[in-house]
């Protein structure tokens, strides 16, 4: 081994000291031998003359030695792909057709796996990753609609992070909408997302900032809280780099905050997408009273940890849930909650999770099938060399060399096939970036980088191997002499690897029947989702957010002033039939409140009855198009001198009143005593109000899951929870959006620092809700096309050859009298069997990935039969149409002619 | 592509001439016109190698590792020639190529006179 290895080095650096050795070996050969003949008595010249002789040809000789020395591999290969090259720009039809084919199969593969690399693979952008964990709550199995446990309380957090032995650190924060000014502009107020945190946030994802200081302790006091930290993004874009940031101002919610700090753009967006929304401003964690006691049911919070190193998640679980039980055992609101921990890596892909593993399915099926073209294709192209090749055996290739030759002519085309793909993924992740909702901020950070370039690069080598090996060696089976008698007819020759050709075409069709079925229920749900009755009228409704900040609008009356006045003064404009200033609208879930219900006696925080809350003006039904099923509407006459009022959804009265009419009951809105709640804390009212009509139920669990039980109060009349967080919602006579500007106008006549936020038509809403699953649908859609271009190509190639190959058969068919149109379904009908197989398979294997796209699917089956009988008619229309254009061919047969050619 | 002598003949061929420069190798350490004269020689003139096509097969071998070589002073003159000299591998390479060879020598004289055979 030792000497093989020494003998390949020396090959590989020492070229030049080979040859003069060889030289001088040579040379002494010679001149020994010349020596020798003198020593017989030949003169010298003679002597010379007979020893080179001997010797024969030195040059050639050398030429024989050093090819023994040239890495014989790597010049084989060097001139199998000049010839490669050759051979392939002499049928440019061919290689035109395998590199798309690949292209299409590899740019699928190539977007998609940037994809996954971004959403689940690349390494986050923060110091030792695998220590930084989020930190849940989870109140009876609850998950908010991100599918992620809700967040914990801060007194639990900071309970946690005292007792628990497993932790570096741990914070708690928020991210809130808040109203921006930068400086003293005269534009637009804005509405941004800012971050609550205290400094431990920057310190436990290990990031300090580029310019000025983190929070101090004292600054997480509300009234000392008004400091600011910005990224160094908006640095750049809104203060121009000033390298004089720090001690200038911005205004937040009408206050001014001093900028302290620039930060690294570090945080990637979906960090905190669950809270939608990039935060580009941090202000202190300053919430009055969020330490106390009283805040310990107030979950919602965000929270993130650093393991100590060498602590496994695990181990950090058990640690923590030890200390919730404790937590649960001492605090009656803390019953029932459990606490949840996850690797921060692992939340990135959110809401994208139940749609990447069906894209990552099909787009394999696309690579499958494109593999399975190019076999195809490499198999009809080699019979047709077949000549070529017998040849080339004749001359002495060996069959290995044949077979490397071919290969590497699909190396070759696989390389430019790699790409072209790789340009064409990059033009789709361009315009899939362009046409990408907001709510998918994770797809913000796909790339093509060169972990991308690898894997295209791996993908076109196991392709061109795998795909190329099979037709090679069947290419090479040549019998010589069959190959060379028979005249070149290529047709009679071409024989090899037709059952094969047509295996791979029947595997093709079935991959992509799979692609159809996939796409088409996607598509399906998508429209089912979107054409979900929200309970309400849909069409000319309007919704935008406002926020009423507390240091102009001190007082709950206050509040409810201004978004009277706001809304009277929409209702005025031309072109608005009514509007309503709410918290809440379907689909969006508002916050669930605890009820307390007549004869309902509970002792077990588990069995509070609760509903989804909102807190609304008198118009909220009528401005909706919510249908009234019994006793009355909210009227102006609801004010807060009168006693307040309550409607329910029949969602309400099915789970809390079953067999009595709820109309005039009174019920206690707010947690029950025991749990030992102050008034006002978090987000509970408590108030009794009067039952005074059922409403329809509207969808407001999102847009996928049943109505839950619903009540609206009137915002007059619960001072408690009338928060300035607002949304208007707008009936219109014209179109909606065109009346957003004369809206956003009277926000401005009322408060100019107010800004008009997160203007949506309803059905813009809806469509947004369904992005995530939008987006796979179009990609989905555009994998199914894909496929079925893929699947004609496949067709047209086999009958094309097959009408060749059968020519002199179907001529004599022709000449004993069988018609054109006999014939040409003599062709159809092969493939239309395969199709028929092919769609026999695909319906199966859609039945059998049934689990992939599950996930995906709403209001219909995975194995929905009309679905997968229109893909199998797709199939075979496609295959039919396929393989009639080459069939065609057999129209032109002239018997006559044919015979005279043989 | 330039034209080549089938592959078989020359696999045989090549197969041949290592053998028999392994074989005169098992003698001890020899350079190329040693092997060539001593082949010649032994071979009582009948096998007339073409000196210069022991070259490309010495290197072929060498790269395989079967021999090795040195520049060394000859013993008779004050000349330096390269020395081949056999490998472990060599040696076993030259056990299996010499039971390949009496094999296929054995069937061709089974073929050629089945008479003397029998005795």
């Amino acid at each position: 081994m030792w000497h093989w290895l020494r003998a390949q080095l020396s090959l590989l650096f020492r070229r030049r000291d080979l040859e003069n050795d060889l030289q001088r070996e040579l040379q002494s050969h010679i001149d020994l031998e010349a020596e020798q003949q003198q020593e017989g008595g030949a003169s010298e010249d003679e002597a010379h003359y007979a020893a080179r002789r001997a010797f024969g040809n030195a040059a050639l000789v050398a030429e024989d030695v050093r090819e023994s020395w040239s890495l014989a591999w790597l010049a084989h290969f060097f001139r199998d792909l000049r010839y490669g090259a050759r051979t392939l720009r002499k049928s440019p039809g061919f290689s035109a057709v395998a590199v798309l084919t690949l292209a299409l199969g590899i740019g699928a593969n190539t977007a998609i796996f940037s994809a996954v690399d971004a959403l689940m693979l690349r390494p986050l952008p923060f110091t030792s990753q695998d220590q930084l964990v989020r930190i849940y709550s989870i109140q009876s199995g609850i998950t908010d609609t991100f599918g992620n446990p809700n967040g914990p309380s801060a007194p639990d957090v900071r309970d946690f992070a005292q007792r628990s032995q497993s932790f570096q650190n741990m914070v708690v924060y928020d991210t809130w909408r808040k109203n921006i000014r930068f400086g003293d502009s005269a534009g637009e107020p804005e509405q941004m997302r800012v971050g609550l945190v205290p400094a431990a946030y920057f310190q436990v994802l290990d990031l300090s900032p580029l310019m000025g200081r983190l929070f101090t302790a004292d600054e997480n006091q509300v009234g000392k809280n008004f400091v600011a930290a910005i990224s160094s993004h908006l640095w750049k874009s809104r203060f121009a780099g000033d390298p004089s940031i720090l001690g200038r101002q911005i205004r937040i919610n009408g206050e001014p905050y001093t900028i302290v700090a620039v930060m690294p753009n570090l945080i990637p967006e979906w960090v905190e997408s669950g809270r939608l929304g990039t935060v580009e401003i941090w202000t202190p964690f300053a919430f009055p009273d969020v330490w106390s006691e009283s805040s310990r049911g107030d979950r919602g919070y965000l929270a993130l940890g650093r393991l100590k190193p060498g602590v496994s998640l695990e181990q950090a679980q058990a640690d923590l849930s030890v200390i919730a039980n404790a937590l649960a055992a001492a605090h009656p609101v803390d019953q029932g909650v459990a606490v949840s921990l996850k690797k921060l890596a692992d939340t990135r892909v959110g809401s994208l999770r139940p749609m990447l593993f069906p894209l990552i399915g099909a787009v394999s099926l696309i690579l499958l099938m494109a593999c399975v073209n190019l076999a195809n294709l490499l198999l009809a192209r080699n019979a047709a060399r077949q000549r070529e090749l017998a040849v080339r055996a004749a001359l002495g290739s060996p069959r290995g060399g044949l077979v490397r030759q071919l290969l590497v002519e699909t190396l070759l085309l696989s390389l430019i096939g790699a790409a072209a793909g790789l340009l064409l993924a990059k033009a789709a992740l361009a315009s899939v970036m362009r046409l990408h909702p907001e709510d998918l901020p994770q797809l913000d950070s796909i790339a093509i980088d060169w972990r991308v370039l690898v894997f295209t690069l791996s993908v076109s080598l196991v392709t061109a191997v795998l795909f190329g090996l099979a037709p090679a060696v069947i290419a090479t089976r040549v019998n010589l002499v069959d190959a060379l008698k028979l005249g070149g007819r290529w047709g009679t020759v071409g024989e090899t690897g037709q059952p094969m050709r047509n295996v791979l075409v029947v595997t093709e069709m079935a991959m992509s029947l799979m692609l159809l079925v996939a796409a088409s229920l996607v598509v399906q749900s998508i429209l089912r989702l979107e054409r979900q009755n929200l309970g309400i009228r849909q069409d000319h409704l309007l919704k935008g957010h406002f926020y009423v900040p507390d240091v102009r609008y001190p007082n709950p009356a206050s509040i409810a002033r201004f978004c009277d006045e706001f809304a009277n003064k929409v209702r005025a404009l031309p072109g608005v039939i009514d509007a309503s200033v709410t918290t809440i609208y379907p689909p969006n879930n508002g916050w669930t409140q605890m009820l307390g219900l007549p004869g309902h006696l509970v002792t077990r925080i588990q069995d509070i009855p609760a509903a989804q809350f909102g807190v609304v003006d008198a118009h909220f039904r009528a401005t909706l198009g919510i249908p009234l099923i019994r006793g009355r509407d909210f009227t102006e006459s609801d004010s807060a001198s009168s006693p307040p009022v309550a409607l329910i959804s029949e969602e309400f009265k099915r789970r809390y009143f079953p067999a009595e009419d709820p109309v005039g009951q009174q019920i206690h809105v707010g947690p029950p005593q025991f749990l030992q709640l102050p008034p006002g804390s978090g987000v509970s009212d408590a108030s009794d109000v009067t039952i005074v009509g059922i409403i329809g139920d509207i969808r407001n669990a999102g847009l996928a899951l049943a109505a839950e039980p619903q009540i609206v109060v009137l915002y007059s009349q619960h001072p408690l929870v009338n928060y300035g967080f607002k949304n208007i919602v707008i009936r219109t006579a014209l179109e909606p959006s065109s009346l957003a500007p004369a809206i956003r106008r009277q926000l401005h006549d009322l408060d100019s620092d107010m800004p008009f936020a997160e203007v949506q038509t309803m059905e813009e809403l809806v469509e947004h809700q369904a992005a995530g699953e939008r987006f796979a649908a179009v990609l989905l859609t555009l994998f199914a096309i894909a496929g079925l271009v893929l699947v004609v190509v496949g067709i047209y190639g086999v009958v094309s050859f097959l009408v060749v190959q059968r020519n002199q058969e179907l001529a004599v068919r022709i000449a004993l009298g069988a018609s054109h149109a006999n014939v040409l379904w003599l062709v159809l009908n092969q493939s239309l069997q395969m199709a028929a197989i092919g769609a026999i398979i695909g319906l199966l294997g859609s039945w059998a990935a049934q689990r992939l796209t599950t996930g995906l699917l709403f209001g219909i089956s995975p194995v929905d039969p009309a679905t997968f009988a229109t893909g199998a008619a797709l199939l075979l229309a496609v295959a039919a149409i396929a393989s009639a254009i080459p069939g065609a061919r057999v129209l032109r047969i002239d018997p006559a002619q044919t015979f005279r050619q043989d | 592509m330039t034209p080549r002598p089938a592959p078989n003949r020359r696999e045989l061929l090549q197969g041949t001439l290592d053998m028999l420069i392994l074989r005169t190798l098992l003698l001890g350490p020899a350079h190329g016109h040693q092997i060539a004269k001593h082949i010649q020689r032994t071979t009582e003139e009948v096998l007339q190698v073409e000196h210069g096509s022991l070259y490309p097969a010495l290197h072929r071998m060498e790269r395989k590792a079967w021999i090795i070589s040195k520049w060394e002073i000859a013993q008779e003159g004050k000349r330096e020639f390269k020395y081949y000299r056999l490998t472990k591998i060599g040696r076993k390479q030259l056990a299996s190529e010499e039971s390949k060879w009496k094999q296929l020598a054995k069937a061709i004289a089974l073929v050629m006179s089945p008479a003397s055979s029998e005795e």
